[in-house]
């Protein structure tokens, strides 16, 4: 099969040059921001300048470099919590799917579980797990479980007669129904609950650390407000959004790679990829 | 006058599929599907089964494949009684249904994978199929990068992939425009012939239901039963402009003439 693709580097150029429009937006907001706090317009007590926030962010990032050490903390909390959230969320959905008598029973806790505020557990939590890492990682996988639960068990039972019956003719098993059709049917609303289930696993470990705890950001950014250091105190909260954005990506990445079939780009590349492999395969 | 007609060439004579007295009633008896029904099916023919909605064609195709069991009387296919799906018997459906995460010549195997792990031969014969079905260029591609015709196509291949003599098609070329459907009928006639499988064909439509097949089963509603066996002497191969010959038309006019829809 041909490929038909711009080359790599004229994608490269596409992108910026459709990226400097933003840049231009964000340097303007700034620019009026820092003006703002200069002429007295808004106090830089409350609202530190922008500059004044790049000099925090150089301290913390670069010359002392004291965010790593809590950027870290908070990531593996986050991602440990996502990860054991996401184990109970999606074998109970496989459980619930596989059994009826099951799924009428677990459900009416995953309801209960839902509507009572997560975080209101934070307390709670703290008691049961410490001062630690431990605690932060139990809410983050409490805040993470429902709609990686959900959505995984929406797409495990949703039905599809035509393709029901062309398995029973071909003689499936109920083994088969389920890994050659089930699964694969369900994964994109999987991943839809997964990228959820991953930013409510960062809020989790965030606010677990508010409450109580010596490291991670949440404690640095608390720290900070308190000093009533403002200007570090959002230089912290970016890496809060660093921490998400990396781990949205990540997700992005992984549910464009597994479902790929959605995404024309994506399948041209997969029906690239099988042909080598056939070709190495049996292919003379 | 039609049924004491010589057997087409292409049956050899053996018959592969035969129902006694068979019946089926849905909804707990209220609603006959299809009432006391006997038939013979012989080896290698092309069998079309046509009638208006509700006459019961769909039924007795799934009562075949052994998708649901009569309520009275026995189908046999190879003088065993069907009791559920089986390896001699393959179905395709009027949707190709096919997996979106599977490739074309994935598809295909996709049989081959519920009744095994697949061989390097079997891989071959998929391949081999795709390219009988005019799809060898598109083995690789997903079905959303192929068109609804092409996408029957592969369903095509993945029936002929089961090995099974006997197919069963239920209105697999319903859901496409004329141009397409009427390309696909020639092909399914050049196909089913070189492979020699015994195909049972369920349509709604009089012409196409005699341009493909050796014998018509014609059936009516209320109760559904074959009310009528239409033998279709024409020659094979047959050019589409066969329909314009009278003796085509004499047999559409047969056929109507069964449905009371003249």
């Amino acid at each position: 099969m041909p490929d038909s693709r711009p080359s790599r580097g004229y994608r490269f150029l596409d992108a910026m040059v459709r990226f400097v429009p933003h840049l231009v937006l964000l340097i303007v907001l700034l620019c009026l921001w820092e003006a703002a706090v200069a002429t007295g317009m808004i106090t830089s007590i409350m609202i530190p300048r922008p500059s004044a926030i790049g000099g925090a962010i150089v301290e913390l990032y670069v010359t002392k470099g004291t965010i790593y050490k809590h950027f870290f903390i908070t990531l593996t909390e986050a991602v440990v919590g996502f990860c054991i959230g996401a184990a109970i969320a999606v074998s109970l959905a496989v459980c619930s799917s596989l059994s009826d008598v099951f799924k009428r029973y677990v459900i009416p806790y995953a309801v209960v579980l839902n509507v009572t505020p997560g975080i209101a557990l934070t307390p709670v939590v703290i008691a049961w797990f410490g001062y630690g890492m431990g605690s932060k990682m139990a809410l983050a996988a409490i805040l993470c479980f429902f709609p990686i639960f959900v959505n995984t068990l929406t797409g495990l039972v949703q039905i599809d007669e035509d393709r029901e019956e062309l398995f029973k003719s071909l003689g499936a098993n109920n083994t088969q129904i389920f890994t050659k059709m089930r699964v694969p049917a369900a994964l994109p609303l999987m991943f839809a609950g997964l990228k959820i289930g991953l930013t409510t696993a960062l809020i989790g470990a965030v606010v677990a650390e508010f409450a109580q705890a010596t490291d991670g950001v949440g404690v640095l950014m608390s720290r900070f407000s308190f000093q009533l250091n403002m200007a570090a105190s959002i230089a912290t909260l970016l890496s809060m959004t660093v921490i998400g954005l990396l781990l949205f990506y990540t997700m992005e990445f992984l549910d464009d790679r597994i479902v790929f079939w959605r995404r024309e780009s994506r399948r041209a590349a997969a029906s690239r990829a099988r042909a080598r492999s056939w070709q190495s395969q049996i292919g003379k | 006058m039609n049924v004491e007609r010589m057997p087409n060439h292409a049956a050899s004579g053996e018959v592969v599929v035969s129902g006694i007295a068979v019946g089926k009633t849905f909804a707990d008896g209220t609603v006959i599907a299809l009432d006391n029904t006997t038939f013979e099916i012989k080896r290698g023919s092309f069998v079309s089964l046509v009638g208006p909605s509700g006459c019961g064609k769909s039924t007795l195709l799934r009562l075949i494949s052994g998708l649901i069991t009569p309520t009275s009387g026995q189908i046999s296919v190879h003088d065993t009684p069907v009791t559920g799906p089986r390896r001699d018997i393959s179905m395709m459906f009027q949707k190709a249904t096919l997996l979106e995460w599977r490739t074309s010549l994935e598809n295909v195997l996709l049989p081959t994978e519920i009744a095994g792990t697949p061989t390097k031969a079997d891989k071959n014969r998929a391949l081999d199929l795709l390219k009988l079905v005019g799809l060898g260029d598109f083995a690789f591609s997903f079905p959303a990068q192929l068109s609804g015709g092409m996408q029957q196509r592969v369903a095509l291949a993945r029936l002929l992939q089961t090995g099974a003599d006997i197919l069963l098609l239920d209105e697999p070329f319903g859901a496409l425009d004329e141009f397409t459907r009427e390309r696909l009928n020639t092909e399914l006639m050049r196909i089913v012939a070189e492979v020699g499988a015994t195909t049972i064909f369920v349509t709604h439509n009089i012409s196409e239901a005699i341009f493909l097949a050796d014998q018509v089963f014609v059936m009516t509603s209320r109760p559904g039963r074959v009310a009528k066996i239409v033998d279709v002497d024409l020659e094979r191969p047959r050019p589409l402009s066969i329909q314009t010959s009278p003796e085509f038309n004499r047999l559409v006019e047969d056929v109507r003439v069964t449905l009371g829809a003249v």
